[in-house]
C-alpha cells in the first residue's frame, strides 16, 4: 500500500540543488524561511484534500472556503467580535461546510464534483456579499498576528514561521490518523472498494463525511493563516484557485484520484515542490509569464519519472 | 432519505435567501432620463466610482443604474442586452475585452448613447472615452520614485498581469521617466519587452531590474516581493502597479526588517498604502480618483442627452486627472476616500 | 479423419514466470481439427496463463507454438486472431448499447469511403449468428439478450474472424441449465464444422459430457491426459489434486442446538411482497437452493443488513434483531461471505493481512489506534487455520487465486467467532482441492456450534452438505427438504415453481 515517495523527494532535491548552484542566494536563511512558510501554507490544504481524495472524492471548494473564513474573520473582527470567539466561529463554520458536503454526498448521493463545485460558487458569493466585497485588514490584532504569522527565532538570521508549526502539528496528527488508527485504515479500505468495506461492517458514510469535514476544516485553518500572512483580505480573490494547488499537491504526492491510496508526507513534499518551483523561477530571473508552463512541465516530468521508477523497481523485483 | 430531503430543502432555502438578500439596482422611473453605468466586474474600486455616480445623479437630476457583472464577459453582455431591451437612454461601459467586443459595442451604440470609461474600445463607435492617461500616470509614478531615490538606485516593478494595456502603459511611463526618455504619445507608445531585465540608460542613475507578475494572487505578489529581497541585495525601491501590489511589498519589507531602506511607490489607494504614506514608510501613490470616473461619466451622458456634444474632443478621449498622493496631502485624500466609500455602498 | 495428420495447434515446452511464481513450466498440448479439448486443473494450476499465451494476451517466456505445423509467435490478441485463435472471455466483452451486428464487426466494419456499409454488415452478421443457432435480427441490442445468448454472440464474433480455435474460459459459470445445453449444442455443431474448441471448466460433469479429450494441469505442468473413454469424475479429480480423494462431502450427524436465527414473515426490498420465515439452529448447515434470480442472495443480504428488510421480524439468539447495516449484523454475531468476492468480500488492492483483520480491527483497537500485534495474530491465525497459500501476509489479495481469496474472506470472519455464518456461493470459481477444504471447514464449524446458511447453485453441493435445504422460487421459500428427502429432482421441481406431490 505504501506509495513510493522517492520520486517526488528526488524532484525536490534536484530542483533545490540546481537552483542553489545557479544562485547561491537561494540558500540564504531569509529565503529558506520564506520557502518554509509558503510550503507550509499550501501543504495544509493539500493534507486536507488528500483525505477526500483517498475516499475517491474531490473537493473543489477549498479556495472559496479559504476566502470565506478569511473574509468573515476580518469582517467579524472589524465588528469587534472577541478574537477567540471569531476564530472558533470560523473553525466551526468550515467544519460545518465539510459536514454539509459530506451529508449531501453520502445521504443525498450527489456527486462530490457537483457538490463542491456549487460550494465553490456559493462560499465565494457569500464572502463577497457579507463583506460588501471590501478589502479588509487586521489592524490592532498584533497578538493574533503573532500566533498565525509570527516567527520563532532559531538562529540570528533564521526564524521558524508559525505556519510551519501549524503544519507540523496537523501533519503529525493526520499521519497518525491515517496510518495508526482504525479509521485511517477504514478510509483507505473504503477508498479502494466502498462496497467491500461496507460488507466488512465499516460505516462508510460516516467516514466519508469525516473526510470532508477534515478537508474543509483544514481549508478553514489555511484561510486564517493566509489572512494573517497577507494582512489583508479581498473577498473576491483571496484563495481563488487554491484548490488546484491543493489537488495538484495531493496527486503529485501519491494520492490516486481513484481513491484508496495516499500518504501525508508525499503530499507535503509535493506542495513544497510546487512552491520551490515558483521560488526558483524568481531566483533564476525566469520570466513570470513562463511560470505555469514550467510548473506544468516539471510536475508532468515528476509524474512520468515516478511511473518509470515504479516500473523499474517492479521489474527488478520480478527478476 | 429524509435527511437528504431536508438538506435539499435547506439548500434551496439558503439559495433563495441569498438571492433575495442581494441589493437591487436602483429602479428606473419612466418620467426621468435613465442611464446605466456598467463596470467590468465587482471590486471596491467600482464602489468608489459608484459614489461619483450618486453625486452626479443628484447634481444633474438624472437616474443612473450601476451594474457590476459578476461573471465576466458573458455576464456583461447579458446586462447590456437587458438594458437595451428596456430602452435605456445612455450607457457608460468599461469593456472587459475591448477588441473582441467592438462589434457588440457598435450594435449597442446604434440603439443608445454609448460611452466607454476606465478602459476604451478604440475601434468602436463609442461617442467618448473617459479614463486616465495611464502613460502619464506612470511617468508621475516615476517622478515619485525619483523623489524617493534622489541618488538613484535599483528599482523593481510588480504588477498583476501585463496582458492589460493599462498595466503596460503604466509600466512604460515609469520606465521612460526613470531612464530620462522623452515623453511618448499615449496612442503610439512603444513598449519595452515584458521580460526586459536590468534596463538602464546613459545619464540615468536608475536601473530597472525586472517586472514580476502574479496573476492577481496576493500570496504570489508577496512572495514575488520576498524573492526580490533575496535575489537583489541592493534593491532600493519597489513599484507596485496594481492596488494590492504596494501593500504586499510593504509587508515583505517589514518582515525582512528592511522598512525604510527599501522605498515603495504605488498605484491606487488601499488603506494599507495610505497608512504607510502617512507613516513615511511609503513614498506616495497615484490615485485615479475613481469617484471622478463615475461623476464624469454621468455628467458626460447628461450633456450628450441634452444635445450638447461640443465638449467632446477630437480624439474622443477625455482625461480624468489623477492625483499624486504623498505625505503632504494624504490626510485630506483619505478623508475624501472614506466619504466616497460610504456613499458608494448605498 | 486421417490418423497422423498435423495437429491444428501444438504447444511445446511453454513456460511463464510471474514475480515469485512459476505459473507455467514445460507445458505441452496438441489439438486436432474439430476436437473439443477440455483443460482442467485447480486454481493456480496454470490454465488461465496457458490460454492467455495462446490468445496473445501475454507473451511466453519459453516454448514454441505451432499452427498447422508452422511456428508462430503472438505479440497481441490481434495476431492470434489473424492465425485463427480466439479467446471467449469469462467476462464478456460486448458493448451492451450496440446491436449484434455492430458488436460482431466492432473495429472491422465493412466500409466504403469511410461510411459503414450497413446492408453488408447486417447480412454477414446474420449469417454468423445462424452458425451459432441464434435466430435473431442482427439489429437486436445486446442489452436485450440474456447472458447465455450474449455468450453465443461472442462466439459468432470469433467465427466472423475466421477463428479455427475457440478458447472458452469457464463459459457456463453464469449460465442457466437450459442455456448451458444450448451452448453445448453449438459447440458440438462447431466441431462438425471442423472448428476446434479448448474448453476450460471447473464443472467436471460438463467436461464428461462434452470433451473428446481432457488435459489436466497441476502446478503449471502437465499432470496427465484422459482420452474419451478414460474420462470420469474420479480420474479427473485424482489427476488434478495428485492423490486419491476420500469421500468428497464429509458430513457427520450433529444434534442441532438452540435456535440461533429466526425469520418471521421477513420481506426483502427485492421481493417486497414475498414473506420469508425460517429457523436456523446452532450446529446446523442449511442450504438454500433455487434458480438465479429467485431471491437467495437478496435474502442473505437482508439478513446481513446490506439491504434492510421492509417488513417482518427477525430474532438472533432470542433477541429482536433488525440490522440497518452490516455493522449491526456483525455485532449481533453474523458473518457473510458474499457471492461477489472481488466487489464485496475483499479490498483487492490491500494486503492479506489488512483484509484478514479488517472486521476485527475495531474489536482489537486501543482507543482508536490500530493494534498491530493483534492484527498480525489475526492474519497469521487465519493463514494457518485455513492454509492460505501466499508468499507472505503483505501480498495484495488481488494476486491470490480464487480459492485463497475466499479463504481470506472466511479468515476475516472467523476471527470474530460468528454464531451465524452466511455463505453465498462459497465454492464458486474455486478448484476441487479448495472446495474440499471449504466443505471440511463448514463441517468443523458446524461441529463447533456455528449455524451455517449457505446459498449454492451447485446441486451436488447442496445435496452433499446440507442438513436440510430450503428451495426458493420468485422470492419465496417454495419448500423445505430434510436431508433424507433431498434429491436433485425434488429441488429442481420446487425451484421451477412446481409443488411436490404430497
Amino acid at each position: 500500500m505504501k506509495k513510493n515517495i522517492l520520486g517526488i523527494l528526488g524532484l525536490l532535491i534536484a530542483i533545490f540543488v540546481i537552483t542553489a548552484v545557479l544562485n547561491p542566494k537561494f540558500v540564504s536563511a531569509y529565503n529558506m524561511q520564506n520557502l518554509v512558510k509558503w510550503s507550509s501554507l499550501y501543504s495544509i490544504m493539500g493534507v486536507g484534500v488528500a483525505f477526500v481524495i483517498i475516499t475517491g472524492g474531490i473537493d473543489l471548494s477549498i479556495g472559496s472556503v479559504i476566502g470565506l473564513t478569511a473574509s468573515l474573520l476580518a469582517f467579524t473582527l472589524g465588528k469587534n467580535w472577541d478574537p477567540v470567539v471569531a476564530i472558533c466561529a470560523m473553525l466551526g463554520l468550515s467544519a460545518l461546510i465539510g459536514l454539509i458536503h459530506g451529508l449531501l454526498i453520502t445521504k443525498a448521493k450527489l456527486q462530490p464534483f457537483v457538490v463542491t463545485l456549487c460550494g465553490l460558487l456559493i462560499y465565494r458569493g457569500m464572502a463577497r456579499w457579507t463583506t460588501d466585497n471590501q478589502s479588509m485588514g487586521f489592524k490592532g490584532h498584533d497578538q493574533l498576528n503573532e500566533i498565525f504569522s509570527g516567527k520563532i527565532p532559531i538562529t540570528d538570521t533564521f526564524a521558524l514561521p508559525m505556519p510551519f508549526v501549524f503544519l507540523v502539528v496537523i501533519a503529525v496528527a493526520a499521519a497518525l490518523f491515517l496510518n495508526r488508527t482504525i479509521w485511517g485504515r477504514y478510509l483507505l479500505a473504503l477508498g479502494n472498494n466502498e462496497e467491500g468495506a461496507r460488507y466488512s461492517g465499516i460505516q462508510t458514510d460516516n467516514l466519508k463525511i469525516a473526510a470532508y469535514v477534515i478537508c474543509s476544516l483544514l481549508a478553514g485553518i489555511s484561510g486564517l493563516l493566509f489572512a494573517f500572512e497577507l494582512d489583508s483580505v479581498q473577498p473576491a480573490q483571496t484563495g481563488e484557485f487554491y484548490e488546484l494547488y491543493a489537488i495538484a499537491a495531493a496527486v503529485l504526492g501519491g494520492c490516486s484520484l481513484r481513491g484508496g491510496e495516499g500518504g501525508i508526507l508525499g503530499v507535503i513534499i509535493a506542495a513544497a515542490v510546487i512552491r520551490l518551483i515558483y521560488n526558483s523561477i524568481n531566483m533564476l530571473g525566469i520570466s513570470t509569464h513562463l511560470e505555469y508552463a514550467i510548473l506544468g512541465i516539471v510536475i508532468l516530468a515528476g509524474v512520468v519519472a515516478d511511473e518509470l521508477l515504479k516500473r523499474y523497481t517492479a521489474k527488478r523485483a520480478a527478476q | 432519505m429524509k435527511v437528504a430531503r431536508y438538506l435539499l430543502a435547506f439548500a434551496c432555502a439558503s439559495a433563495l435567501l441569498l438571492g433575495w438578500g442581494c441589493k437591487k439596482p436602483t429602479d428606473s422611473k419612466n418620467n426621468t432620463v435613465t442611464v446605466a453605468y456598467v463596470t467590468n466586474g465587482v471590486d471596491p474600486f467600482w464602489d468608489l466610482c459608484a459614489a461619483g455616480v450618486r453625486i452626479a445623479e443628484k447634481e444633474f437630476n438624472i437616474k443612473c443604474e450601476v451594474h457590476m457583472p459578476t461573471k465576466g464577459l458573458v455576464d456583461q453582455k447579458r446586462i447590456m442586452e437587458t438594458l437595451l431591451a428596456k430602452g435605456i437612454d445612455g450607457i457608460a461601459i468599461s469593456p472587459i475585452d475591448a477588441e473582441n467586443q467592438t462589434a457588440f459595442i457598435n450594435e449597442a451604440a446604434k440603439q443608445t448613447k454609448l460611452i466607454t470609461h476606465d478602459a476604451d474600445a478604440p475601434d468602436s463607435d463609442r461617442m467618448l472615452y473617459i479614463g486616465t492617461n495611464n502613460y502619464k500616470a506612470g511617468r508621475a509614478l516615476g517622478e515619485l520614485v525619483k523623489a524617493a531615490l534622489p541618488e538613484g538606485g535599483e528599482v523593481m516593478i510588480f504588477v498583476g498581469r501585463l496582458e492589460q494595456l493599462n498595466a503596460r502603459q503604466r509600466r512604460q511611463g515609469v520606465i521612460d521617466e526613470l531612464l530620462g526618455r522623452p515623453e511618448q504619445e499615449l496612442s503610439t507608445a512603444k513598449f519595452d519587452p515584458v521580460d526586459a531585465k536590468n534596463l538602464k540608460a546613459e545619464g540615468s542613475k536608475y536601473i530597472i531590474l525586472d517586472t514580476r507578475t502574479d496573476n492577481f494572487d496576493k500570496a504570489k505578489a508577496k512572495s514575488n516581493a520576498e524573492d526580490t529581497i533575496t535575489k537583489y541585495e541592493n534593491v532600493a525601491c519597489m513599484v507596485g502597479l496594481f492596488a494590492y501590489n504596494p501593500p504586499a511589498c510593504l509587508d515583505a519589507i517589514r518582515e525582512a526588517n528592511r522598512t525604510g531602506k527599501i522605498k515603495v511607490c504605488g498605484f491606487d489607494e488601499p488603506d494599507a498604502m495610505l497608512q504607510a504614506i502617512k507613516d513615511g514608510t511609503a513614498q506616495g501613490t497615484i490615485s485615479q480618483q475613481p469617484w471622478k470616473y463615475g461623476y464624469e461619466s454621468v455628467k458626460a451622458m447628461k450633456r450628450i442627452l441634452d444635445g450638447d456634444t461640443a465638449f467632446i474632443p477630437e480624439n474622443k478621449f477625455m482625461e480624468v486627472p489623477f492625483l499624486v498622493v504623498t505625505k503632504e496631502n494624504v490626510d485630506e485624500f483619505w478623508a475624501t476616500k472614506k466619504e466616497m466609500a460610504e456613499l458608494g455602498k448605498q | 479423419m486421417a490418423a497422423p495428420a498435423t495437429p491444428l495447434l501444438e504447444v511445446r515446452g511453454l513456460g511463464k514466470r510471474f514475480p515469485g511464481v512459476r505459473a507455467l513450466h514445460n507445458a505441452h498440448l496438441k489439438l486436432a481439427h474439430g476436437e473439443v479439448l477440455a483443460v482442467i486443473g485447480e486454481n493456480g494450476a496454470g490454465k488461465s496463463t496457458l490460454m492467455k499465451i495462446l490468445a496473445g494476451v501475454q507473451p511466453a517466456d519459453a516454448g514454441e507454438i505451432f499452427i498447422d505445423g508452422q511456428p508462430v509467435q503472438f505479440q497481441s490478441v490481434r495476431e492470434a486472431l489473424a492465425q485463427g485463435v480466439a479467446l471467449i472471455h469469462q467476462e464478456l466483452n460486448l458493448a451492451a448499447n450496440l446491436d449484434l451486428a455492430a458488436n460482431i464487426f466492432l473495429g472491422r466494419e465493412p466500409h466504403q469511403f469511410g461510411f459503414i456499409d450497413q446492408a453488408k454488415l447486417h447480412a454477414e452478421a446474420t449469417e454468423h449468428l445462424q452458425r451459432v443457432g441464434l435466430d435473431l435480427p442482427a439489429n437486436t441490442l445486446v442489452s436485450d439478450l440474456p447472458i447465455g445468448r450474449q455468450q453465443l454472440v461472442e462466439i459468432a464474433k470469433a467465427l466472423s474472424c475466421q477463428a479455427r480455435v475457440l478458447i472458452m474460459d469457464e463459459p457456463t459459470s453464469s449460465l442457466s441449465q437450459h442455456e448451458t445445453e444450448t451452448l453445448f449444442e453449438v459447440v458440438r455443431d462447431l466441431r462438425t464444422q471442423g472448428i476446434s474448441v479448448i474448453y476450460i471448466s471447473h464443472r467436471l460433469g460438463e467436461v464428461t459430457e462434452l470433451a473428446d479429450r481432457v488435459l489436466v494441469l497441476r502446478d503449471g505442468e502437465n499432470a496427465g491426459e484422459l482420452s474419451r473413454k478414460e474420462i470420469d469424475h474420479n480420474a479427473m479429480v485424482r489427476l488434478m489434486v495428485g492423490r486419491d480423494l476420500e469421500q468428497f462431502y464429509d458430513r457427520k450427524q450433529h444434534d442441532p442446538g438452540d435456535i440461533m436465527l429466526e425469520l418471521d414473515a421477513v420481506r426483502t426490498p427485492a421481493h417486497p411482497h414475498a414473506e420469508i420465515s425460517l429457523q436456523l439452529r446452532a450446529g446446523e448447515i442449511v442450504g438454500i437452493a433455487g434458480l438465479v434470480g429467485s431471491g437467495r442472495t437478496e435474502l442473505l443480504q437482508t439478513i446481513f443488513g446490506v439491504t434492510p428488510a421492509v417488513g417482518g421480524q427477525m430474532q438472533m439468539a432470542g433477541e429482536p434483531f433488525a440490522p440497518r447495516n452490516p455493522r449491526e449484523a456483525i455485532r449481533a454475531g453474523l458473518a457473510l461471505a458474499p457471492e461477489d468476492r472481488k466487489q464485496h468480500g475483499l479490498i483487492l488492492q490491500m494486503a492479506v493481512r489488512e483484509n484478514a483483520s479488517l472486521a476485527s480491527l475495531s474489536r482489537d483497537q486501543k482507543n482508536g489506534f490500530l493494534n498491530f500485534n493483534a492484527e498480525e495474530k489475526v492474519a497469521a491465525e487465519a493463514a494457518e487455520q485455513l492454509a492460505i497459500k501466499t508468499p507472505d501476509l503483505d501480498q495484495a489479495t488481488v494476486n491470490l487465486s480464487g480459492g485463497n481469496q475466499q479463504k481470506v474472506v472466511l479468515g476475516k470472519w472467523l476471527a470474530l467467532r460468528p454464531r451465524v455464518l452466511l455463505l453465498d456461493e462459497p465454492t464458486r470459481g474455486i478448484d476441487v482441492g479448495a472446495k474440499r477444504e471449504m466443505y471440511r471447514l463448514m463441517e468443523q464449524l458446524a461441529a463447533d456450534g456455528v449455524a451455517i446458511l449457505f446459498v449454492s447453485s451447485e446441486l451436488e453441493e447442496v445435496l452433499g452438505m446440507a442438513d436440510r435445504a430450503l428451495v426458493m422460487h420468485e422470492g419465496r421459500i417454495a419448500g423445505e427438504l430434510p436431508r433424507d428427502q433431498l434429491s436433485e429432482q425434488a429441488v429442481m421441481q420446487l425451484a421451477t415453481g412446481t409443488p411436490l406431490a404430497a
